[in-house]
């Protein structure tokens, strides 16, 4: 009975996609049950390719007739899980989803479809000399996805996380049903912001593809001014590099202010765990600046090189460093060859990455880190952990990049049970985890203020009745 | 004579260096300008991400390798529809990216081991090996029949079976068999023999390099081919004198330096013999003043790279001793053995050549989608996506594409029929004979 069921499910898959759109295959299907994360394998029954609005909403309407999830998937880079099948169900591919609709050059944003990759608009916008916030991620990755899971790019010390940057957005709900949020809401062809209208755009972001499927999206880009400049320092404390972090974010002047551990400074980074050379410094940071004109540059390392007299006027063990050039490159040159395809993380470690990426502010770096380096010494692992500001010093994230042998269910089982200890650590210090897998929404949720859990089911309930979208990733 | 080809199983540790990043899935130059592209053909025509770039492929040999997925039909099709073109290998950054088409090729091999593979219509393949020495169920008799033109005007190519030559001239299968690419043969001893090249050719007793067996898998037919042809060449090289094998075929290149380095009496057999491209050797003498243009050729063209010459060459730096990094990490690479710059360099030093440049070229190029016997399996897919790789080419402005490899050939000009393009295809060495005439003898 359940061949015959799956057959029928199949079939109507097919009917809205095409033979070729849709597929039960299992060797398709395990193709999409893993990420580079520990989350455990899952298989989806169903993979479809969507290529139209009108298929996701044929999609969702049998979905939500026969109560099958529907797992929305673009690139699948992320690294929270958050497109493996917690229950099985479709897995609805949006990767033919890639037009760039419109560049508007004047008004600076652009609006796309989900599958456009950060490398397909990087190359677009160049040509109308505009940049988006690339984050350190592989260009392939979905800027949509990246912006609806509040990631974080090159500009993002400036302008905050990428969904902060988004205007408008076609959304079609777990019911179906097609809405607008934002400018394009209320003028078909307006792209411009979501402001001074309510922010419904806050019912798909950060929700980790359980509200809807974003099937179209205005971003703001943003000119590319001409010079570049890095301000490069190193620390032997996270209290140190804290210090200078805060002093030089309030002066706004840095597109992206970012520290990084001498352990995630490694090209790889050292698995299983060694320890730092003693003469090394424990931090190194980078703040990158972009002006349009040589005055502008000169300012701005003024107000720089007064932060780092007054830094050192405190005693702290800031001091100038050089920046490899091969990690500056991959900083500055974004979405980023050597991060964004993870060489560095994982060599020899097998394949495995996770992390607890969490936004903690600033004040909150030093005890989190401290606590973090012991609990990830003791697994054996690297403390490589990222500090970076955002828009200036009005909030901060703090993250380890954890690589693991995934041939060793042993060694990813070591690697889960640290970062999630790391995860604690850093909730109980008021930080907030970001795409968090499974296991870090139940810690989250522990925590919750009842009135918000209450008010998250109820909003999940009016948007998706039958439980269909993602099911299972919000941790309730 | 022991040959070194991994089986699935001996690769498992490389194949879970990949993290599943997607870093594969396209070209990307970072510039700036930033400049993308689509980069797998299969991937790009089937979409799901099992065909997509090395991240799909790495999911099935997983998969295998786990238990977690049987043979089935469609897993199998799914295999032999990549085209083994390396361009998911050139975008990855992992230490598995010097083992990605081998991984390919290792799933394949299982696949035949195992009795399931290769592909139907590639058994035929597999079936001429056995009968005909070559994949193309030809006669030994038909191998020559190019050569009728140098017979007819009194100017015969030498047999090397029986005279001495510095060259052998190792024609390759596809140039002989297939109809539409056998002027490549014939422009390359017409421009061997204007040059005054010592050359001469195994005719009827030239037999199949074996790339094509060992693209879809069937190690064994590549080893009995490929075992018989470095014996013939040390033969040559001891009785004959022959220093030199040059081959026009980008897949007879691919594999003699290659895939016959796994043989164990490799250096031994190949000592005091060189392997070059046509090309490679043109360019030397072009370089040395014995190759003069007479013709002029007002055309304005565009190059395309085969995948056997560009980036299947790419030699990895793979620190096995651990002294650099950890053992068996991947630290560098360099192209010396890719030929990107000398057919630019020979085009463009044609008098009225006009070369423009696709999108996607050089280590970046798309593949003609002919490559991984993806032309014998799949021929009206191939041709499909030969078709787009016209396009791009007309959209450079150019009115005829330049290659060097007899399967772009025949596969963009189908690409080209297909799409009913004004656009030919033509190999190198036929422009090249077109504008070189029997004065400029070296």
């Amino acid at each position: 009975m359940l061949a015959k069921r799956e057959d029928m499910i199949l079939d109507e898959l097919v009917s809205i996609v095409g033979k070729d759109n849709a597929t039960a295959a299992k060797h398709i299907r395990y193709a999409y049950s893993y990420d580079l994360s520990f989350v455990k394998p899952k298989l989806p029954d169903y993979v479809v390719m969507a290529t139209t609005v009108e298929q996701i909403q044929s999609i969702f309407r049998l979905a939500n007739r026969d109560k099958i999830p529907v797992v929305p998937y673009t690139a699948g880079s992320n690294i929270g899980g958050l497109c493996i099948p917690e229950h099985g169900g479709i897995l609805l591919d949006l990767k033919r989803m890639n037009k760039i609709i419109r560049i508007d050059t004047e008004s600076h944003y652009a609006v796309i479809e989900p599958g456009v990759s950060h490398a397909q608009l990087a190359m677009e916008l160049y040509k109308h000399n505009l940049r988006w916030s690339w984050p350190v991620g592989p260009p392939s990755a979905s800027v949509s996805s990246n912006a609806l899971c509040h990631g974080i790019g090159g500009m993002s010390g400036r302008y905050g996380l990428n969904s902060e940057e988004i205007t408008s957005m076609e959304v079609v709900l777990p019911t179906g049903e097609l809405v607008r949020v934002g400018s394009c809401a209320i003028q078909e062809d307006s792209w411009h912001s979501v402001l001074p209208l309510p922010q419904l755009d806050g019912l798909f972001k950060g929700w980790l593809g359980t509200s809807g499927v974003v099937t179209k999206m205005g971003v703001r880009v943003h000119p590319i001014p001409p010079i570049l400049k890095v301000f490069t320092v190193s620390t032997r404390s996270i209290e140190d590099m804290t210090s200078y972090m805060v002093n030089l974010g309030n002066y706004e002047i840095c597109d992206d202010l970012t520290a990084v551990s001498w352990w995630l400074s490694q090209v790889p980074i050292p698995y299983p765990y060694k320890p730092k050379p003693d003469a090394a410094p424990e931090w190194y940071c980078f703040g990158a600046t972009n002006s349009w004109t040589q005055k502008e540059k000169e300012a701005r390392e003024e107000i720089w090189q007064n932060v780092l007299d007054e830094e050192k006027k405190k005693g702290t063990s800031i001091e100038y460093a050089d920046y490899p050039e091969e990690a500056l490159k991959a900083r500055t040159q974004l979405p980023s060859r050597i991060v964004g395809s993870t060489k560095n993380y994982t060599k020899m470690a097998g394949g495995g990455i996770s992390w607890p990426g969490t936004f903690t502010p600033a004040n909150k770096w030093a005890p989190v880190y401290n606590k973090w380096k012991e609990i990830l010494i003791e697994h054996n692992l690297s403390p490589s952990v990222r500090a970076t500001n955002y828009r200036g010093v009005h909030y901060g994230m703090l993250r380890a990049m954890i690589p693991f042998n995934k041939q060793s269910a042993e060694e990813t089982e070591n690697a889960r049970h640290a970062i999630v200890e790391c995860l604690k650590v850093d909730l109980d210090a008021g930080g907030i985890p970001y795409k968090p897998p499974v296991d870090f929404a139940a810690e989250i949720n522990k925590r919750a203020h009842p009135g918000y859990l209450s008010l998250l089911k109820q909003v999940k309930k009016l948007l998706d009745p039958n439980d269909i979208m993602n099911t299972g990733k919000l941790g309730f | 004579m022991e040959w070194n080809i991994a089986t699935l199983e001996e690769l498992k540790d490389i194949l879970w260096r990949c993290t599943a990043c997607g870093n594969c899935k396209a070209a990307y130059n970072y510039g700036p300008p930033p400049e993308f592209g689509e980069i797998c053909p299969a991937g790009a025509e089937f979409g799901f991400e099992g065909f997509m770039a090395s991240k799909g492929k790495i999911a099935f040999a997983r998969g295998i390798l786990d238990g977690q997925l049987e043979w089935t039909d469609e897993l199998l099709d799914a295999i032999y529809k990549c085209t083994v073109c390396a361009g998911c290998q050139n975008q990855c950054e992992l230490d598995h990216k010097p083992f990605i088409p081998e991984i390919i090729e290792a799933m394949r091999r299982k696949a035949v081991q195992d009795g399931i593979g290769p592909m139907p219509t590639q058994k035929k393949i597999a079936q001429s090996m056995r009968s005909y020495n070559n994949p193309y169920q030809g006669p030994r008799r038909v191998r020559t029949d190019w050569t009728r033109p140098f017979k007819k005007a009194k100017k015969p190519i030498k047999d090397i079976n029986k005279e001495p030559a510095d060259i052998l001239y190792y024609v390759g299968c596809t140039g002989a068999f297939n109809l539409p690419a056998r002027g490549v043969p014939v422009a390359t001893a017409s421009l061997f023999q204007k040059l005054g090249l010592d050359f001469g050719i195994l005719g009827e007793n030239e037999i199949c390099c074996g790339s094509t067996a060992m693209r879809i898998g069937d190690a064994e037919e590549f080893k009995r081919v490929a075992q018989s042809n470095l014996e013939t060449f040390r033969m040559l090289h001891e009785e004959r004198g022959v220093k030199t094998i040059v081959t026009s075929c980008a897949g007879c290149y691919r594999a003699i330096k290659k895939d016959y380095i796994l043989s164990s009496e490799y250096d031994k057999m190949m000592d005091g013999i060189q392997v070059v491209h046509t090309v490679d050797l043109l360019n030397t003498l072009f370089k040395e003043g014995k190759l003069k243009f007479t013709g002029e050729l007002p055309m304005k063209v565009t190059y395309h790279d085969p995948c056997h010459t560009g980036r299947h060459l790419t030699k990895f730096v793979i620190d096995k001793e651990g002294s650099q990094l950890w053992k068996g990490a991947y630290v560098g690479l360099n192209d010396e053995d890719c030929l990107y710059d000398v057919p630019r360099e020979i085009l463009r030093a044609i008098p009225g050549i006009e070369l423009v440049e696709m999108e996607r070229i050089r280590d970046n190029s798309y593949c003609c989608g002919g490559g991984g016997g993806v032309m014998t399996g799949y021929g009206d897919w191939a041709a499909k996506n030969a078709s787009k790789r016209i396009e791009e080419g007309m959209q450079t402005g150019a009115e005829h594409m330049v290659s060097i490899c007899p399967f772009c050939h025949y596969n963009l000009n189908e690409g080209s029929r297909r799409i009913s393009s004004e656009m030919k295809l033509y190999d190198l060495v036929e422009l090249l004979d077109q504008v070189i005439s029997e004065t400029d003898k070296a």
